[in-house]
């Protein structure tokens, strides 16, 4: 744990030196002509942003310098029981259901079925949904010893969502087991993964919690491939990064985790916060919480970045992908209530606060670029006309800040081998320059979708809880459009506004603006799918490649029972499924 | 381990209830008046 404190009082440091060097050069060349009190204003903005730019990159950075993976035994037969929990909440039940069939069968064949369970934890409240989770989940029980170790029910109210789920089941049932592993509907892991997790837990009895980093997996489209790229390529080093810093106080997101049952029920029982949603209510993004509930009990909470065999699925398209941010930054903004709770550890506490920046960040980018454009239109205020060189100079540094862990992790894979497995090491940097391009062109748009939703939630507005469309793909022009006309609006409005009272201004902002004015054509470009049957040439992953065999068993069982349909229904299994209040 | 083939329950969920206590997150707010109003509340009689 020393290590952990050492490391990110380091990553601290650098970041705040990096950030305040980052803002005595803007200082430096907006004040040119005189400081101002906008000035002043402006300063603080850029260094407060320019912080959270700069700490994302060094936790980029201290994952490439991170030491290679360690040596692991080959995992003992797990002694403790696990639950296998797959919450479910209107999802497309033959997919979800066969993930679970998959792993159910990776289990089985290493002998270890008598030491998982699995229990499909259903929210479903379309009727239509829920008799579809009953006739797939008679097709799950003709599985290879299914009797007895695979279960469903559902509940017919979802008080408290998914951590109301999951407390529900550790209520009722969480007394038979040592561990629950957490998923979410789209989550699959391979059964070696999972054995080696608990063995993990009953290895060390203070582990409370032990996170994988999920790969995603099944992109279809430009949007979503590009994210499952990023995922698969750049994540694992930001994440081996984190994982330094983090140490024993580590992040819990909500799924492809193992937690000890006893540890979490005695530690994780979530108080409704008081006042209504959006600020108060049931807590959104339990996750977070929970991991510093844990830490709090002196649980250790760790993250296991070289884990592999964890996959998940991600959104198609910008629309569903801002869909799910809205929710997320709901639940991040509610944290600012329990900032204060007795008794948590200040990298918890640390770690709520990164949360709420990473959405809070994007209405002060906006400020920041409104207090720029107010700035250069007042009387004898040219931003940057004595001082060319400092604009350079601050563009080059923000550009480096940005770019360099992306290049830096392009440089470690090409020199380890790992770009093999993403199509060599020419596809793999044409790969990464396309993701940052298309990147840096869709950064403007999340960036209004982000202050929208942070206003919103500000102004008192609940988002509630959309069901997760995870094969909405495609998206038409005119649903773009819809979707996204005001930010059209507004980035035409800026560029209006620059060009008639701040015209030096222009050049700088257009990559901004125009991106914002062509949103709904972004969007929709974006959702396009690959042809069928073309091997795409850039964004490929090893799950493409050399994809694992729960992979490529699950797909197998999907297809055979989409193909077939669900087996007639069983009346000797209903016993198996249960529905309570 | 409780759940076991032989288990009652094995055809459905297992009946093995753990409790869950509710945490504590936000520090509780006392003022004067809160003090006050509570002491009154409890000293006065009701109707």
């Amino acid at each position: 744990m020393a290590r952990a404190h050492v490391t990110r009082t380091l990553a601290l440091g650098a970041a705040a030196l990096l950030s305040l060097a980052g803002g005595w050069l803007y200082m430096r060349f907006i004040g040119n002509d005189g400081t101002s009190l906008l000035d002043v204003l402006r300063t603080a903005l850029f260094t407060l942003v320019g912080f959270w730019l700069v700490w994302g990159g060094v936790a980029g950075v201290l994952g490439i310098l991170a030491p290679p993976r360690r040596v692991q035994r080959r995992p003992g037969r797990p002694h403790g029981m696990t639950a296998i929990l797959m919450p479910v909440y209107n999802e497309d039940a033959a997919a979800s259901f066969s993930r679970v069939a998959a792993m159910n069968r990776s289990i089985v064949a290493l002998g270890l079925a008598d030491r998982f369970h699995f229990a499909i934890l259903s929210d479903t409240n379309s009727a239509e949904v829920a008799a579809d989770e009953i006739v797939w989940f008679e097709q799950l029980l003709a599985e290879p010893l299914a009797e007895g170790r695979l279960f469903y029910r559902r509940r017919e109210r979802n008080i408290g969502k998914k951590a109301g789920n999951i407390e529900d089941f550790i209520s009722r049932s969480g007394g038979a087991y040592d561990y629950a592993l957490i998923l979410d509907a789209d989550s699959l892991m391979d059964g070696a993964t999972i054995a080696a997790m608990a063995a993990r837990m009953d290895d060390d009895p203070r582990l409370g919690l032990l996170q994988t980093v999920p790969e995603v997996i099944h992109a279809h489209s430009l949007f979503g491939r590009v994210m499952q790229f990023s995922a698969a390529y750049l994540s694992p080093y930001f994440a081996r990064g984190t994982a330094l810093m983090q140490g024993e106080e580590g992040p819990y997101w909500g799924h492809n985790a193992i937690v000890r049952v006893p540890a979490f029920a005695a530690s994780c029982g979530l108080p409704v916060l008081s006042g209504k949603p959006p600020a108060g209510g049931h807590i959104l993004s339990h996750d977070y919480v929970e991991a510093a509930l844990l830490s709090r009990a002196n649980w250790k909470v760790e993250v296991d970045p070289y884990l592999g065999g964890s996959y998940e699925e991600g959104p198609e398209n910008l629309i569903e992908y801002a869909k799910r941010d809205r929710r997320w930054c709901q639940g991040n903004l509610q944290h600012r209530r329990v900032l204060g709770a007795p008794g948590l550890k200040v990298w918890s506490r640390f770690t709520f606060v990164q949360g709420i920046m990473a959405y809070a960040a994007s209405p002060l980018w906006l400020a920041l670029l409104a207090a720029s454009i107010l700035a250069a239109a007042l009387p004898s205020k040219y931003w940057w006309r004595d001082n060319e060189t400092g604009i350079w100079v601050l563009a080059v540094a923000v550009a480096i800040a940005l770019l360099l862990p992306k290049f830096l992790i392009l440089v470690r894979s090409a020199l380890g081998g790992r770009n093999r497995g993403f199509g060599g090491t020419i596809r793999a940097t044409l790969s990464v320059v396309a993701e940052i391009v298309i990147s840096t062109l869709l950064a403007p748009i999340m960036l209004c979708f982000q202050s929208k939703a942070v206003v919103e939630i500000l102004l008192g507005l609940d988002g509630g809880w959309p069901a997760t469309n995870r094969d909405e793909g495609r998206v038409t022009l005119s649903t773009a459009f819809a979707a996204s006309w005001w930010v059209t609006v507004a980035g035409a409005s800026v560029l209006a506004i620059s060009t008639a009272f701040a015209s030096d201004l222009v050049p700088w902002l257009l990559p901004v603006a125009l991106p914002a004015i062509g949103a709904p054509l972004l969007i929709a470009a974006t959702s396009r799918g690959i042809s069928s049957g073309r091997k795409p040439l850039l964004f490929t992953t090893t799950s493409e490649t050399a994809p694992a065999p729960i992979i490529v068993e699950q797909q197998r069982i999907f297809l055979s029972w989409t193909q077939q349909g669900p087996a007639p229904a069983d009346a000797a299994l209903a016993g198996a499924a249960t529905v309570h209040a | 381990m409780k759940h076991d083939r032989s288990d009652v329950f094995s055809g459905a969920l297992p009946d093995a209830p753990l409790a869950m206590p509710k945490q504590v997150l936000e520090r509780r707010r006392s003022s004067l008046l809160l003090t006050l109003r509570a002491a009154f509340a409890a000293a006065l009689p009701r109707f």
